[in-house]
C-alpha cells in the first residue's frame, strides 16, 4: 500500500495548504493543553487516537470544567457525531473489495473534515481501485502532521504570543468555510449550508449538545428534498 | 485533576469519536455511489460541517472564547470577500483573515 503511487499522490495532496491548515490549530492545541496542566505524552495520546480538534477541545474543556468520564464521552460523542454523516458518505468511495475490512476501519480513523472535503475535490480524477490507497495517503499525512503540530505545540507554546495561538485555532474553521463555500455548486448543497448554519445559531439556546447536529439532519433532508429533481438531471 | 483521569478521558474521547467513524462505515456498507441516499447523506455532511463552522464562529469554546463574537463575524466576512474576489485563492483569503484577526482581537 505504501509503495503504491496513488499512496504517494494522496500524501503530496495533504502537503501545503491541508496540512498547514490543519497543523496551524494543532499546534495551538498543543499549547492550549500545556497551559491546561496536561504532559506531553498525553496530548500526544489526545491526537493520536482521536484526531478530530473540535471533539479534543471540548474534551480539554469538560476536563477543566470537572465533568465525569460518562460527561466526557457523551460531549465528544455529540461534538464529533458529524463524522458519522461524513463516513457513510465517503465510504461508497475508498471501499475495495481486494483491501482487508481491518485496514479499511482503520483507514477510517484518518476521516476528518479536512481530508474529506480535500478527497472530494479530486476522487473524480482518481481510479476506483486506487481511491482507498489515495485517501490513506492524504488522510494519513494529515493525522501524522497533526500529532506532530500538537507536539510541537506544546514544546514552543512559551515562544508564541498568546494572541497569535488564538488566531491558530480561528485558522481552522476558516479553513473549514473556505473548502465548504468552494462547494457552492449544487442547489442542494447550498440550500444545505445556508440553512444548516442559520438553524445551528438559532438552535443553540434550546438544544446546546445538539444544535449541530440536527440542524446538520434538517437542513440536509431539506435541501435534498426541494431540489431533488437536481439529482436525476 | 489526576493523570490518571486524563489517561482514561482521553480513551473514553477517542472511544466516542472511533464509534462514529466505525459506525458509519458499517452503515454505509450498503449504499452505492450516486445511489438517493448517497446524496442525501452528502447533503446532511456538508449541513452539519457548516452547522459546526457556525458554531464555533457564535459559540466557540476554548480559547477562542477570548475573542469577541464582533472580531470572530467580521474576519469571517473577510475571509468570504478575498477568497471570491481574488479567483477562490485559499492562502490570501485564510491569511488576511487570521492577520486581520490578531489585530482586531488586540484592538478590540
Amino acid at each position: 500500500m505504501f509503495s503504491s503511487q496513488s499512496f504517494k499522490d494522496g500524501v503530496k495532496h495533504a502537503i501545503g495548504v491541508p496540512a498547514l491548515g490543519l497543523g496551524s490549530s494543532m499546534f495551538a492545541f498543543g499549547a492550549f493543553l500545556h497551559s491546561a496542566g496536561f504532559d506531553i505524552f498525553q496530548s500526544f495520546l489526545s491526537t493520536f487516537f482521536t484526531f478530530a480538534l473540535p471533539g479534543q477541545f471540548v474534551m480539554a474543556e469538560t476536563i477543566l470544567a470537572g465533568g465525569t468520564l460518562l460527561n466526557i464521552f457523551l460531549a465528544v460523542l455529540l461534538t464529533n457525531s458529524r463524522l458519522y454523516p461524513m463516513t457513510v458518505n465517503i465510504t461508497p468511495l475508498i471501499r475495495n473489495s481486494n483491501i482487508p475490512k481491518w485496514k479499511q476501519y482503520l483507514g477510517a480513523h484518518f476521516i476528518a473534515v479536512t481530508s474529506w472535503f480535500n478527497f472530494f475535490s479530486v476522487q473524480k480524477n482518481i481510479k476506483e481501485d486506487e481511491k482507498f490507497n489515495y485517501f490513506v495517503g492524504l488522510g494519513g499525512f494529515l493525522w501524522a502532521n497533526s500529532v506532530f503540530c500538537t507536539v510541537a505545540g506544546y514544546l514552543f507554546s512559551n515562544l508564541v504570543p498568546h494572541e497569535i495561538l488564538i488566531a491558530l485555532v480561528f485558522i481552522n474553521p476558516m479553513y473549514f468555510l473556505v473548502m465548504t463555500v468552494s462547494n457552492l455548486e449544487e442547489k442542494k448543497i447550498i440550500c444545505s449550508i445556508l440553512v444548516g448554519a442559520t438553524l445551528s445559531i438559532f438552535l443553540n439556546d434550546v438544544f446546546p449538545g445538539w444544535s449541530v447536529l440536527i440542524a446538520g439532519v434538517l437542513a440536509g433532508t431539506l435541501g435534498f428534498f426541494i431540489f431533488r429533481k437536481e439529482n436525476n438531471e | 485533576m489526576s493523570s490518571q483521569f486524563i489517561y482514561l478521558s482521553i480513551l473514553v474521547a477517542s472511544i466516542g469519536t472511533y464509534f462514529c467513524r466505525a459506525f458509519g462505515m458499517f452503515s454505509a456498507k450498503n449504499i452505492k455511489v450516486d445511489s438517493p441516499i448517497f446524496h442525501w447523506i452528502r447533503c446532511v455532511s456538508m449541513a452539519v460541517i457548516a452547522a459546526v463552522i457556525a458554531r464555533i464562529v457564535f459559540f466557540p469554546v476554548g480559547i477562542l472564547t477570548e475573542s469577541t463574537m464582533l472580531v470572530r463575524i467580521v474576519c469571517t466576512l473577510i475571509l468570504l470577500v478575498v477568497y471570491f474576489l481574488f479567483k477562490k485563492n485559499v492562502i490570501l483569503a485564510v491569511s488576511s483573515s487570521t492577520i486581520c484577526f490578531v489585530i482586531l482581537n488586540h484592538v478590540l
